[in-house]
């Protein structure tokens, strides 16, 4: 089952994982002309954006660094949200689109227990976002190479090791979302609405004690603020992360096996 | 010998909503169950309350006499239902062989002679199918892995006669080999010719349970008899089996009860330029019959 929910997504996470390589090495390959010209570029980049925005692109203070360049532009904003939509359209595709679109009728009537049919399909998301996640890795370590960014190679798979514990852990609360209720739109608005407010929790909002207690239940605080790509793996983030996953799939399997199928 | 299906007060509400209303009826192994009803009676509810995609709200069920939840049974069971789904770019042979696969398993060349029988074309993508051969589809992993008990939610909707009395003949096989099937339906005509038994549910509610071959018994004929000139009316009356006659001129009308003997001796010493013998009408004696009964009288015959 789980194969076949893998073979059933395998265009869309080709067309993920292709895209995702093109996009990030077309933005590392920016990085060999910057080097030549530092101190333009960086006073470039801080005068283009206002200091909101400068904030929600993480600060952009070493821009121009061979690792704020790959933390900018790599692990800061748009990778990252682009990995939550990938986790979120394949986790989608789990449960609850299946269900809308009435195909998962006949799986719940195999002779699978509903937990297993929950379980195999987390696991074939895991094992999507693996994939996905280590080709960008190869990309990512490739490129960085070319273009004489220098981070250490433990630190770049500490990074990649958060983004993809972020994927999942989206992913797993789609599934999980979508599990209990059977339906897609609530799904993606319960993660679209945490993604976007824990993000601003962690940037915008850092400074501003009203909210900045908020980022406890930010996933974002757990994934960059322990800076891995200048500090190595923040070990314990990254398993409150990956144990808010393993709660969130529970809850997925316990959901879904209570509850009635397409009504 | 454990009932196929055994359900007890078995209800299922939708929120406020009636789906199902204190379902008790036994099916016995072996037999066909014709399960009829209009739009929105709670067929499809029934239905999926046996294959524990819903959960009653009231009463309980056993299925090949274990509770529906069980995954393990489902294995010896096959269902359509009844607003099938078959998408994607997925091959229908590689899908039922995948359905298969997960049922522990289906004989060789067994989804190729199926397939064979009901003219289904397993070579084209899912998406691509037409209504007919989604459901042709939908048959074929019902009947496939030779299930105990087959579950067929509007099995003939779709499906041209051709391929219906195919597929009926695949249903007679099923109770030969001592297997049992429950289809649903609108019409009774389409499913007497193989049931042994028919429930109606109407508004949620089970109101009658028939024997098909009692009910057969029952049933009256109608008969038209054309001739080439005016018959004397005198000629018809008091025939042992003939009722309601009515003479017109060149044409009698009238009928029958059991056998057709009298009234064709009858009709002999004139000329016959047309007959016209309507099939029995069984859906019109079981409602009559019933609505004598009360609405809400559960009636049940073994079979
Ligand atoms: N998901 C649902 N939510 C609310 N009510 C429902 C739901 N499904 C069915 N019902 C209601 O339950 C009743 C029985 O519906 P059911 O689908 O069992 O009828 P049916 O006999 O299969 O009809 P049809 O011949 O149209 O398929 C109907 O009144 C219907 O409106
Ligand atoms: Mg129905």
């Amino acid at each position: 089952m789980i194969i076949k929910y893998l073979r059933d997504n395998l265009r869309a996470l080709a067309g993920w994982t292709v895209g995702l390589s093109a996009f990030l090495t077309m933005y590392l390959g920016i990085y060999a002309s910057i080097k030549d010209d530092p101190a333009t570029y960086s006073a470039q980049a801080m005068a283009k954006y206002p200091g909101a925005l400068k904030d929600l692109m993480g600060g952009l203070q070493d821009i121009a660094t061979g690792t704020g360049y790959l933390q900018t532009v790599v692990y800061q904003l748009i990778v990252p949200m682009l990995f939550v939509v990938c986790a979120m359209i394949l986790a989608n595709r789990a449960i609850a689109g299946p269900e809308e679109a009435g195909t998962l009728e006949l799986v719940v009537t195999l002779p699978v227990e509903r937990r297993r049919v929950v379980l195999e399909r987390f696991a074939g998301l895991a094992l999507g976002l693996l994939a996905v996640a280590a080709v960008t890795f190869v990309v990512v370590w490739g490129m960085t190479r070319q273009v004489g960014i220098d981070t250490p190679f433990g630190r770049l798979l500490a990074a990649h090791t958060g983004l993809y514990l972020l994927a999942l852990f989206f992913g797993t609360l789609t599934l999980a979302v979508g599990a209990a209720t059977g339906r897609k739109a609530a799904a993606s608005a319960v993660l679209g609405v945490w993604a976007v407010l824990g993000y601003m929790v962690v940037t915008v909002g850092r400074g501003v004690d009203a909210v900045s207690w908020l980022r406890w239940v930010s996933p974002f605080h757990y994934y960059a603020d322990g800076r891995p790509l200048y500090e190595g793996l923040p070990a314990g983030d990254y398993l409150v992360l990956a144990g808010a996953t393993a709660v969130l799939a529970l809850t997925a399997v316990l959901a879904f096996d209570r509850r009635d199928v397409g009504v | 010998m454990t009932a196929v299906v055994r359900a007890e007060g078995l209800s299922k509400y939708y929120g406020r909503r009636r789906g199902l209303e204190d379902l008790t009826l036994d099916i016995q192994p072996g037999e066909i169950f014709g399960y009829l009803g209009p739009n929105g009676a709670g067929k499809t509810t029934t239905i999926r309350l046996l294959m524990d995609l819903i959960r009653p709200t009231g009463g309980r069920v056993r299925v090949l006499g274990a509770p529906p939840g069980e995954a393990a049974i489902r294995a010896r069971i096959g269902y359509l239902p009844g607003d099938l789904v078959l998408e994607g770019r997925e091959r229908a042979r590689d899908y039922l062989a995948f359905l298969g696969r997960m049922r522990g398993g289906v004989p060789p060349g067994r989804v190729t002679e199926l397939a064979e029988r009901l003219d289904a074309d397993l070579s084209l993508p899912m998406r691509k199918l037409s209504k007919g051969n989604r459901q042709k589809i939908g048959l074929i992993q019902a009947f496939m892995h030779e299930p105990e008990f087959v579950i067929l939610d509007e099995p003939t909707s779709g499906l041209d006669p051709l391929v219906q009395q195919e597929f009926l003949a695949m249903v007679r096989e099923v109770r030969a080999s001592g297997r049992t099937v429950l289809m649903s339906s609108h019409v009774l005509a389409e499913v007497e010719h193989v049931s042994d038994r028919v429930g109606i549910v109407r508004s949620g509610r089970l109101v009658a349970v028939e024997n098909v071959a009692a009910l057969r018994e029952k049933a009256v004929r109608r008969v038209e008899l054309h001739f080439d000139a005016p018959v004397p009316r005198e000629a018809f009356e008091g025939l042992p089996g003939v009722r309601d006659l009515r003479v017109e001129g060149a044409a009698v009308r009238c009928t029958i009860d059991g056998r057709p003997d009298a009234l064709v001796k009858a009709a002999a010493r004139f000329t016959v330029v047309h007959l016209v013998s309507a099939e029995p009408d069984l859906e019109e004696i079981f409602l009559t019959y019933y609505s004598e009964e009360g609405a809400h009288h559960d009636h049940q015959v073994p079979a």
